[in-house]
């Protein structure tokens, strides 16, 4: 089948309704706005219209969806990160109650109102929980929008195995530019849920209240099969690298450049790519001691301005058995260069940069 | 003769505070779904606040929302369940304090869920702080001295602000009591106008129930009858602000 | 790998014009990426996109962003700002009409001045001036085929649902072809 040009932010949209989705509830952000405005349309086209709410805050989105998932829907909200902030709180709400539903997160840079330019300053919020309490929700972090449509195609199918919250990490470039995708086929859900509110009582939202004993069992219970099962990631010649890049995103494509790069200069380097963030793809760097354990250091390169993924990073590196620095450069917003990373990687072999675990 | 005492099917028990009106809407609300032939035909999203201590009088589907969101997430639902029964069910704290744009908007949109919004003026699971349906003069845990109108507001007036504001155009407003057979059955008929046009699709409904809350107004049952009749009903008149076309 | 960078003013139509190339090399199978500026710079009335692809089917673009391109098309003179991100050997493609003929380039660049509002005005084309410059661009830096590259805006355009102005774009594009 013929590739078809599409913007990123459409192309994800397109592919929720694919993969299932049948609500959405959102507001209106830069630079994840044109989900909105695709799935305002769309739906209708769809016979969803009623489906749809342009909601007043993104406060009251997240309670939409929270409750449309509850009543049996597929449920997405899409924003950016001051915007999931404020759904915070009814994602907390959602994963106490085991609701499934899938939240995209175009990212842009910056604390408060932050700025328009692309960012992955969101990681320490989204993948150690966000809202108040215990819990996780599984997050996808796509480097190409074919892997985005992909990655939210499978949302709900995971979000329903496991009761648990799906988050896709976009960024603001990613949504903005366009690239060849391939649409997978519409789906729905196989057989019916054994839970959910449908006004005859029979089901219920069957998840143990309180906060006893039985409630703590069935959340550890939910993430101790998520953790092992969930770990997913990519490493790209790594097999006898000296220095190990590790990036999520657009970032980990500008890393292939610069190992590309390195390596025609003689440099051993490669790239290990965390395709989900949580749970953080641990096994892979035990697949990664098991195949090069001469690493001499990692290097997390993050769209962000202190360095957020690093600390995974340096546990998942001593975890698995190396005892060897890890650096970090954390270029600020917008994608990094190329000649960047480059820069950053001399500054590390020479001594200047020092490590930072 | 013998006299009948049915109790609605789907009613528990509750825990409330002796002489709290909650337990009197909670049977209303199911005296009349049970009539409607609803019984197994209806969601609560219920609030946050002495609502969470109603709601095992509530053996039906339920879903128990963030403080002030109930509103969204009835909207949610009824999206996806537009053949059921979906009301709100909230104190004045929860849905005219913090969930004051929820409610708004809900009303705004004349989304077709029903809200039922039990007013003691005051914030009672915390212990009795002002709301912003507090009296002027009202002494709470957070105004003392009582409330101070011109540094606090004046007191909200929900049923008629959705019922009579260019914009809005809800289905349904209207204000009840819960303290004497009179007012009690004049609620249960709102309860059941309100009901019924979400039935038919008509859009937002709204009623809200003067409730009296003797643990935090530090008063009688008797004394809570009195103080709403006297100086709560005067701020708040009873009767429907918007009846259905 | 290809990279190239159409920048100019909003409204000169560099958007579409990056969006084409992108679309012909995409409809040939190529990986493509055609990414905008948003936000903040589209608002201060500059615009810009790069459009990077594959020059075989099996190559994939890395980074998306303006890193060295081979190819700038500078529609106005603030646009040379994005000489920065230019391999030292690329190739320039100035509007004649709003960049000054003694610009001072960097050595090794190679500079292709065109009046692009004089030709699309002998065409009675104005809003044609970005398919003017593109013809231009893909004829002397061979980008694709003529024939090709009409057929894929053609088809680009369609698919917008915007196909009904073909006949006038085709031949903006050919006074680019013919122009260089």
């Amino acid at each position: 089948m013929a590739k078809e040009l599409l913007k990123g932010n459409v192309a994800v949209a397109e592919a929720a309704l694919r993969g299932g989705c049948d609500f959405f509830a959102g507001y209106p952000i830069t630079p994840s706005t044109e989900t909105l405005e695709y799935l305002s349309h769309r739906m209708p086209e769809l016979g969803m219209e009623t489906r749809f709410v342009q909601s007043e805050n993104e406060i009251a989105a997240m309670n939409m969806v929270m409750g449309a998932a509850s009543a049996g829907a597929r449920a997405l909200t899409a924003s950016s990160g001051p915007g999931i902030s404020l759904k915070a709180e009814g994602m907390s709400y959602a994963a106490h109650y085991a609701i499934p539903y899938v939240v995209l997160n175009v990212q842009r840079w910056g604390t408060g109102l932050g700025s328009l330019k692309s960012g992955q300053a969101d990681y320490y919020r989204d993948c150690k929980g966000g809202g108040h309490g215990d819990y996780h929700n599984v997050v996808f972090a796509p480097n190409s929008i074919q892997e985005m449509v992909d990655d939210i195609y499978e949302a709900w199918d995971i979000a329903e195995k496991y009761r648990v919250g799906v988050t896709i990490f976009s960024e603001a470039v990613l949504g903005q530019m366009m690239e060849g995708v391939e649409m997978p086929p519409f789906k729905k859900r196989e057989g019916d849920l054994d839970w959910g509110i449908d006004g005859t009582g029979s089901k219920g939202m069957k998840y143990p209240g309180g906060d006893g004993q039985e409630y703590i069992d069935f959340e550890l219970s939910k993430y101790e099969r998520i953790i092992p099962e969930m770990q997913r990631w990519e490493q790209y010649r790594t097999e006898d690298a000296d220095y190990v890049f590790v990036a999520f995103g657009l970032p980990s494509r500008v890393c292939v450049d610069a190992v590309d790069k390195l390596r025609g200069s003689g440099e051993k380097v490669g790239l290990f790519r965390p395709k989900i963030l949580w749970p953080f793809p641990h096994k892979g760097f035990e697949e990664l001691y098991r195949m090069n354990p001469h690493v001499k250091g990692f290097i997390s390169v993050e769209m962000n301005d202190m360095g957020q993924m690093v600390d995974d990073v340096a546990l998942g590196a001593k975890r698995a058995g190396y005892c060897v620095p890890t650096y970090c450069y954390p270029c600020g917003g917008g994608v990094p260069r190329v000649k960047m990373v480059l820069a950053k990687y001399n500054e590390i072999i020479t001594g200047e940069l020092k490590e930072m675990y | 003769m013998e006299i009948v005492k049915k109790t609605p099917a789907k009613l528990g028990t509750h825990d409330l505070c002796p002489g709290c009106g909650h337990g009197i809407v909670i049977r209303l609300i199911e005296e009349v779904i049970e009539e409607l032939g609803q019984e197994n035909n209806q969601i609560v999203i219920a609030g946050v606040g002495c609502v969470c201590t109603a709601t095992p009088a509530m053996r039906f589907d339920r879903f128990q929302a963030a403080h002030g969101r109930a509103a969204a997430t009835a909207e949610g639902v009824k999206r996806v369940r537009p053949d059921v029964l979906v009301f709100a069910y909230q104190g004045d704290g929860d849905a005219y304090t913090i969930g004051i744009a929820e409610s708004l908007n809900a009303a705004y949109r004349n989304e077709n869920i029903t809200q039922f919004v039990i007013n003691n003026v005051n914030f009672g699971m915390t212990g009795g702080q002002m709301s912003w349906t507090t009296l002027p003069g009202q002494k709470t845990m957070t105004s003392v001295s009582g409330r101070n109108a011109e540094l606090t507001g004046l007191p909200f007036h929900f049923p008629e602000m959705v019922a009579g504001s260019k914009g809005f155009h809800v289905a349904y407003a209207a204000r009840g009591a819960v303290i004497d057979a009179k007012t009690i059955n004049q609620t249960k008929r709102m309860i059941r106008s309100a009901l019924e046009a979400q039935l038919n699709g008509e859009g937002f409904s709204v009623v809200e129930i003067l409730s009296p809350c003797p643990t935090n107004w530090h008063m009688s049952p008797k004394q809570c009858r009195e103080q709403i009749t006297g100086p709560i009903i005067a701020e708040y008149p009873l009767g429907e602000f918007k009846t259905r076309d | 790998m290809k990279e190239i960078i159409f920048a100019g003013f909003g409204g000169q139509g560099v958007l579409t014009g990056g969006l084409i190339l992108a679309y012909a090399a995409s409809t040939k199978g190529l990986n493509a990426v055609w990414l905008p500026s948003y936000g903040p710079t589209m608002r201060g009335g500059k615009a810009n996109c790069t459009v990077k692809y594959g020059e075989t089917e099996e190559e994939k673009v890395g980074s998306p962003a303006m890193e060295e391109a081979d190819i700038l098309i500078a529609m106005n003179e603030p646009s040379l700002d994005y000489l920065e991100f230019c391999r030292p050997d690329c190739h320039v493609f100035v509007n004649a009409n709003a960049v000054s003929a003694d610009y001072s380039y960097p050595p090794g660049v190679t500079v292709t001045r065109l009046d692009v509002v004089e030709l699309a005005d002998q065409i009675h084309n104005v809003k044609g001036q970005n398919l003017v410059m593109l013809g231009a661009v893909i004829k002397k830096m061979g980008l694709f085929d003529e024939a090709y590259a009409e057929q894929a805006m053609c088809k680009m355009f369609a698919d917008k649902g915007k196909g009904s102005f073909n006949e006038a774009n085709v031949l903006a594009m050919r006074t680019g072809f013919n122009a260089v």
